[in-house]
C-alpha cells in the first residue's frame, strides 16, 4: 500500500472521528461560528471595486477600466479645487482697481448711475 | 461564509485537539481562526478560503505552542525560584475527550471494535511529531496537493514530501503493531 493509498483509507476514520463530537464540543464550535458570521460582512460592491478593509489588496484583480474608477473621486477633487481657484478673485485686486478708478465709489449706489451703467452694457 | 465554516468546523476541531491535546484550547483556536476569517478575508473569493481558513488555523496552533513555550519557561524559572508554579501539573493527555460513537455499527461488539480503531488511530496520530502530523493532515485530510500544504506549513515541497512519508510509515507501523488493517 502506497502513502496516498494508506492516507485515503485512514481518511474516513478521522472523517468519523470528526463527525462524533460530544454534545458540548457541538454546541461550542456552533456558537463559535455564530460569532464569527456576526463579524462577516458582505462585502459592498459598486462598479465591481470592493473597499479596502475587506481584504482585497492582495488578491482582486482590478481592470483597467476598474484601476481608473479608483481614482476618479481624487481626479474630481483636483477639478474642482483647481476650477474654484480660477474662478476666486482677490477681494483685495477688486477694492484697489474700485479705489483708483476716477469715478468715486460712491456713484455706485446711486440708483441713476447704475440705471444708465447697465443700459451701456451689450 | 456560513456553508464553509459549517463544513470545517469539526475537522479544525480534531486537527486542533491532535495537536495541542486540549479541548477548551482547541475551541478557542478554531474560534479565532473563523473570526479572523471572516473578519479579514469576506472578500475573497469562495475557491481561496479552505487554504486561507487552514493557514489561519495553523498559525493558531504555532502560536498556541509559542506562547506555552513562554509561559512554561516562566514557570520553571519562577519555580526554581521558589516563587510558585508548582500547581500547573495538569497533564493535557488527561483532558483529552475521546467521544467515537458515530455511524454507530449493528451489533455491540462491531460498535466496540470501531471505536478502539477510532481510539487507536487517534492515539497515533495525536504521539506523531507535530511537523509531520500537520504535514499528514493537510495532505490526506484536508486534500490540498503538496505546493499549497507547503504554503501553509511555510516550509518547501520537499520538506512536505519528507514529513508526510515518515507520518504515514510511522502510522503504519504503530496500527499494524496493534492489529488494526484499514
Amino acid at each position: 500500500m502506497n502513502e496516498k493509498e494508506f492516507g485515503e483509507k485512514l481518511k474516513p476514520w478521522l472523517e468519523r472521528s470528526a463527525h462524533s463530537l460530544g454534545q458540548i464540543q457541538e454546541t461550542r464550535l456552533k456558537a463559535a461560528r455564530l460569532r464569527a458570521l456576526d463579524a462577516y460582512r458582505e462585502p459592498v460592491r459598486l462598479f465591481g471595486l470592493v473597499p479596502m478593509s475587506a481584504g482585497t489588496a492582495q488578491t482582486i484583480q482590478y481592470s483597467f477600466v476598474q484601476r481608473a474608477l479608483l481614482f476618479l473621486p481624487l481626479a474630481a477633487l483636483l477639478a474642482a479645487l483647481a476650477f474654484q481657484s480660477l474662478q476666486d478673485t482677490d477681494p483685495g485686486d477688486l477694492d484697489a482697481q474700485l479705489l483708483t478708478q476716477e469715478l468715486p465709489p460712491d456713484a455706485y449706489l446711486d440708483p441713476d448711475f447704475r440705471t444708465w451703467l447697465s443700459k451701456q452694457q451689450p | 461564509m456560513s456553508d464553509f465554516l459549517a463544513s470545517v468546523e469539526r475537522r479544525a476541531f480534531k486537527q486542533a485537539v491532535f495537536s495541542v491535546q486540549e479541548d477548551e484550547s482547541a475551541l478557542d483556536i478554531v474560534q479565532d481562526s473563523m473570526m479572523k476569517l471572516a473578519e479579514k478575508y469576506s472578500a475573497r473569493p469562495a475557491a481561496e478560503l479552505p487554504l486561507l481558513f487552514q493557514r489561519i488555523l495553523q498559525n493558531g496552533i504555532r502560536d498556541h505552542f509559542r506562547r506555552q513555550k513562554v509561559r512554561s519557561t516562566w514557570t520553571t524559572a519562577l519555580a526554581n525560584l521558589g516563587l510558585g508554579g508548582e500547581d500547573d501539573d495538569s497533564d493535557p493527555l488527561e483532558t483529552l475527550e475521546v467521544d467515537v460513537h458515530a455511524n454507530v455499527p449493528a451489533s455491540p461488539a462491531d460498535r466496540l471494535e470501531q471505536s478502539q480503531v477510532m481510539a487507536s488511530i487517534e492515539e497515533a496520530v495525536k504521539a506523531l511529531p507535530e511537523r509531520q502530523r500537520e504535514a499528514f493532515m493537510l495532505r490526506y485530510w484536508e486534500e490540498l496537493d503538496v505546493s499549497e500544504t507547503a504554503k501553509v506549513m511555510g516550509c518547501s515541497e520537499g520538506s512536505v514530501k519528507t514529513h508526510c512519508s515518515r507520518a504515514t510509515h510511522a502510522l503504519a507501523k504503530v496500527l499494524r503493531a496493534k492489529g488494526i488493517t484499514l
